[in-house]
């Protein structure tokens, strides 16, 4: 991984991290103060319906005050109560009082609970009415079927042995829990007993419940029973509000991600360029000296040659000399060519027609230690003949490194493959397990002792810019086989 | 015709009774009206060239001839004649027919037509005129002659039976241009002379009777306005009329029994408390020998298995009648069942499907033909039959301006 995208991903983490952690920490206080207002909201709406509720109780209280001095009044009514006139005019009379008080239910109860006289159903007289103390919820009948009505209660004598007792009240429908709702973000609904058509789907119950007394009257008088007024909100308007938290939380958090990575990146490039180019040199450096070592080492075996024989044999001395001429100008030669190289700083190649058997043997030399098998007729290739040499320079020192001192052999082979002319330097040598293999090729990868671990690394890139390829073929304990393929001219 | 007759409110026709008839084996017919039968409309000294009638119901001519409120009754007994008429006695009295034979003991019958008997168009009224596509369970219809149309009975019969006056019986035939049948009665009327407002019916003497209908839904602006009839069954209604200074209010027969009718097994043993309070209309116990108890002799084919419930406590009744309204609302209080309206139409289809729990319905007291009546009105499945309350209208009636009198079905029109 370069340095530059370490670095890269350093900033990235840095910077995200924070960014993060400070996005859903906002988010969270968003929440918590979403669900705070929530609180306050649906707390001022229950009191809201507690007032209200009792508003409407006091203003059907009042209704049936007024009605109450009316019926003490008439006499008609008490002609019926006290003599049993004519019945229907008791019976009529509720609905007429109903409608002219704009109450929506109406019962005028006997001492017994028995309704005389109803406005809302005339017709279910004689039947137990509900016994209302206080604001009451009552589900009420009707010939067409049961409705909810909010009711309350007042007591009436026609005469000191006559008592009546008047109920009235007002119908509770989608429009009443509409008025008590206000808020038009919650909504207002009745949770009743055994109520099995009641729908919560899509509600969310909200806050503490309500209750309110509640009497079920359609098949009966029936029992007080608690009722539950509850607070709801739509759970789909919930989902839609914290998808939309959600969707710009994960907006902002690509904006800035992308931002940081643009500063990152900007950061990083003006940070690494230096740092790279100095790697760049040390690079540079540790080939050079490679490279000048490779060229170096012929030159010094002929000198030493060259003193032996001196010393130990002045007179072959010129003739020995002039049988190493050739190597140290060849060594001279590769010097100042590779020198030219760096000096351009960008060893650009020049491949042209290249004998590679004539390289083969320029680089091995006299040396007795390294076999040939070398194919007549070959081909000439597109390479750089430095760089052929170089490739097989390397080669040969890493085969002849791995015997150890040991008996074995090296061996360079020359064929010709299909369009390619094959060179293969095979020793006999320690070899190389797949996990040496798999970093043999890596920079700075060495085995040996003072190795700068570029060698391989060196002869890839070399081969690789030839259009050539490089295989191995190893074997731990029995050697391995270098073989390089370069495309003929 | 100018006649001065000293009227009062007849106490007979609140007690109709059926099959009472003239005798003899020649009708003498009777073209006068029976005193009896008359409304105590004070005197009168001639009758108004043009009368008004207020209606509370709605008219459709495509009931014609037999009307399903007491509005389309009054309309189309002007318009339409049966071959004999039954006033509130149960005297059957001459209409389209003038006189009747007895053959055979009694089981064939001669009617012979009305001299001069014509339908609006002028056409002579001939014996396949009244013969055509009519007869009915017990009795047969046949042409004499061009005049004269043979009746024959399964059974004999000592004088000539009532149910030629039945309204199913009215000759009439279908207008090309008009969606009021052609009748034969002295009164026609036509698309022409309909409105939303009224219907006028005239005769070819220049006479004209206004039906006038409450357009804003108040009947007593009808009253305000001056109508010489209006029959209602509202007390609140009668009520009104009562504090008019010329009218007067005339009860009449009672001619409505309510029945409920369940496929429940002992449905007609169920008592019900409160029934004729629970009627705003002038209602009684329901009492009488009921013609719908025994129709097996007519031979009408009905089910043998009563119809599967649907589970709904549910009492169905006609929309548009406010008495088997509160009927069913009173029932519905008592059972703890639910009370549902219909447009007729679609009540005349739940009550033949029959799986609703029960129905109240309005049948006639009395029937000129049971057979007719129980295959117009009765459901085809095995039906328990509760006779809830009997009703009667009133009639108000401006004095001094015309005579009425009332048929055994309780249908009130101008005496002859």
């Amino acid at each position: 991984m370069k340095f530059r995208t370490r670095l890269l991903i350093s900033f990235g983490v840095v910077v995200l991290i924070p960014l993060l952690v400070f996005g859903l920490g906002i988010r969270r206080e968003m929440s918590r103060s979403v669900t705070g207002q929530y609180e306050e909201r649906v707390q001022a709406l229950v009191n809201v319906i507690n007032a209200d509720i009792a508003r409407e109780g006091d203003r059907i209280g009042a209704r049936l005050a007024t009605m109450k001095n009316s019926l003490k009044d008439d006499n008609n009514f008490r002609n019926v109560v006290v003599r049993g006139a004519d019945r229907s005019y008791v019976l009529d009379y509720a609905g007429n009082a109903m409608r002219m008080s704009g109450l929506d239910f109406l019962q005028i109860q006997d001492d017994e609970g028995r309704v005389v006289s109803s406005g809302h159903f005339r017709n279910e007289f004689d039947r137990l009415g509900p016994a209302v103390s206080g604001t009451t919820l009552v589900r009420a009948a009707t010939a067409e079927g049961p409705f909810l009505t909010l009711v309350t209660s007042d007591t009436v004598y026609i005469t000191p042995s006559h008592r009546f007792r008047l109920v009235g009240g007002i119908a509770v429908d989608s429009q009443f829990l509409a008025r008590l709702a206000r808020d038009p973000e919650l909504g207002v609904a009745l949770a009743l007993p055994r109520d099995s058509t009641r729908s919560d789907s899509g509600k969310l119950v909200v806050g503490p419940p309500l209750t309110v007394p509640y009497i079920d009257a359609t098949d009966g008088p029936g029992r007080v029973e608690q009722a539950r007024i509850e607070i709801t909100r739509s759970s789909a308007l919930l989902t839609a509000l914290q998808r939309n938290v959600n969707l710009w939380f994960a907006a902002a958090v690509l904006v800035a991600a992308l931002a940081a990575l643009l500063l990152a990146g900007w950061l990083s490039t003006r940070i690494s360029e230096p740092v790279e180019a100095r790697i760049a040199i040390g690079d540079i450096a540790r080939q050079v000296t490679h490279d000048v070592k490779n060229g170096l080492a012929p030159l010094r075996n002929v000198f030493r040659h060259l003193t032996q024989v001196a010393r130990d044999k002045p007179a072959e001395l010129p003739e020995v000399f002039a049988e190493r001429q050739g190597t140290v100008e060849s060594s001279i030669n590769y010097l100042e060519t590779l020198a030219a190289n760096y000096a351009k700083l960008s060893p650009q190649s020049e491949r042209k027609a290249t004998d590679v058997n004539a390289v083969v043997r320029e680089t091995i030399g006299p040396s007795g230690s390294v076999r040939t098998k070398l194919a007549e007729g070959l081909p000439p290739v597109s390479a750089d003949a430095l760089v052929l040499r170089r490739v097989i320079e390397n080669l040969l020192s890493n085969a002849v490194d791995s015997l150890d001192g040991k008996n074995g052999s090296v061996t360079v082979t020359t064929e010709q493959g299909k369009g390619i002319v094959r060179i293969a330097v095979s020793d006999t040598g320690r070899g190389m397990s797949k996990a040496e293999l798999d970093k043999a090729f890596n920079d700075f990868y060495t085995t040996k002792p003072g190795g700068t671990g570029l060698g391989l690394s060196i002869v890839r890139r070399l081969v690789m810019d030839s259009n050539g390829s490089l295989n191995v073929e190893t074997e731990p304990g029995k050697g391995s086989t270098f073989i390089v393929e370069i495309p003929v001219q | 015709m100018t006649l001065i007759i000293p009227l009062a409110v007849s106490g007979a026709c609140a007690h109709p009774r059926t099959g009472a008839g003239t005798g003899g084996a020649v009708g003498e017919a009777r073209a006068t009206p029976d005193e009896s039968c008359l409304l105590s409309t004070g005197a009168v000294s001639a009758r108004s060239r043009t009368i008004t009638i207020g209606l509370v119901d709605p008219v459709d001519p495509r009931h014609a001839p037999i009307g399903r409120n007491d509005a389309e009754r009054i309309v189309f007994r002007h318009l339409y004649e049966t071959p004999v008429r039954v006033d509130c006695d149960g005297h059957v009295r001459p209409e389209l027919v003038a006189t009747w034979t007895k053959e055979d003991g009694g089981r064939r019958w001669t009617l012979r037509l009305r001299d001069g008997a014509q339908f609006w168009d002028g056409a002579p009224v001939t014996a396949q005129d009244v013969v055509f596509g009519r007869g009915g369970a017990g009795y047969t219809l046949g042409a004499l002659e061009s005049r004269a149309v043979a009746v024959t009975f399964a059974k004999e019969r000592d004088d000539v039976p009532p149910l030629l006056g039945d309204p199913g019986l009215a000759v009439m035939k279908p207008a090309p241009d008009s969606s009021w049948p052609i009748g034969t009665g002295t009164y026609w009327a036509t698309s022409a002379t309909t409105t939303p407002q009224e219907i006028r019916a005239h005769t070819s003497q220049g006479d004209t009777l206004v039906f006038k209908f409450a357009a804003s839904g108040d009947a007593r602006d009808l009253l305000d306005a001056g109508v010489d009839l209006l029959v209602t069954r509202d007390r609140a209604l009668r009520d009104y009329a009562a504090t008019l200074q010329n009218h007067e209010v005339v009860a009449l027969p009672w001619d409505r029994t309510y029945v409920y009718v369940t496929a429940q097994a002992g449905g007609g043993s169920t008592s019900f408390d409160g029934l004729e309070q629970a009627a705003r209309a002038e209602a009684r116990r329901a009492e009488g020998d009921f013609w719908w108890r025994d129709f097996r002799a007519c031979g009408i084919a009905r089910d043998s298995t009563p119809p599967a419930p649907t589970g709904q406590r549910r009492i169905l009744y006609a929309r548009g009648d406010p008495t088997a309204r509160e009927l069913a609302g009173r029932l519905a209080a008592l059972t703890h069942a639910v009370a549902t309206g219909r447009a007729p139409d679609d009540f005349s289809a739940a009550l033949a499907g029959g799986k609703d729990g029960g129905y109240v319905i309005a049948l006639p007291r009395v029937t000129a033909d049971v057979c007719r009546s129980a295959k117009d009105l009765l459901p085809s499945w095995p039906a328990t039959f509760t006779a809830l309350v009997d009703t009667r209208p009133t009639a108000i009636v401006r004095r001094g301006v015309a005579r009425w009198t009332v048929d055994q079905d309780g249908t009130v029109h101008l005496a002859p």
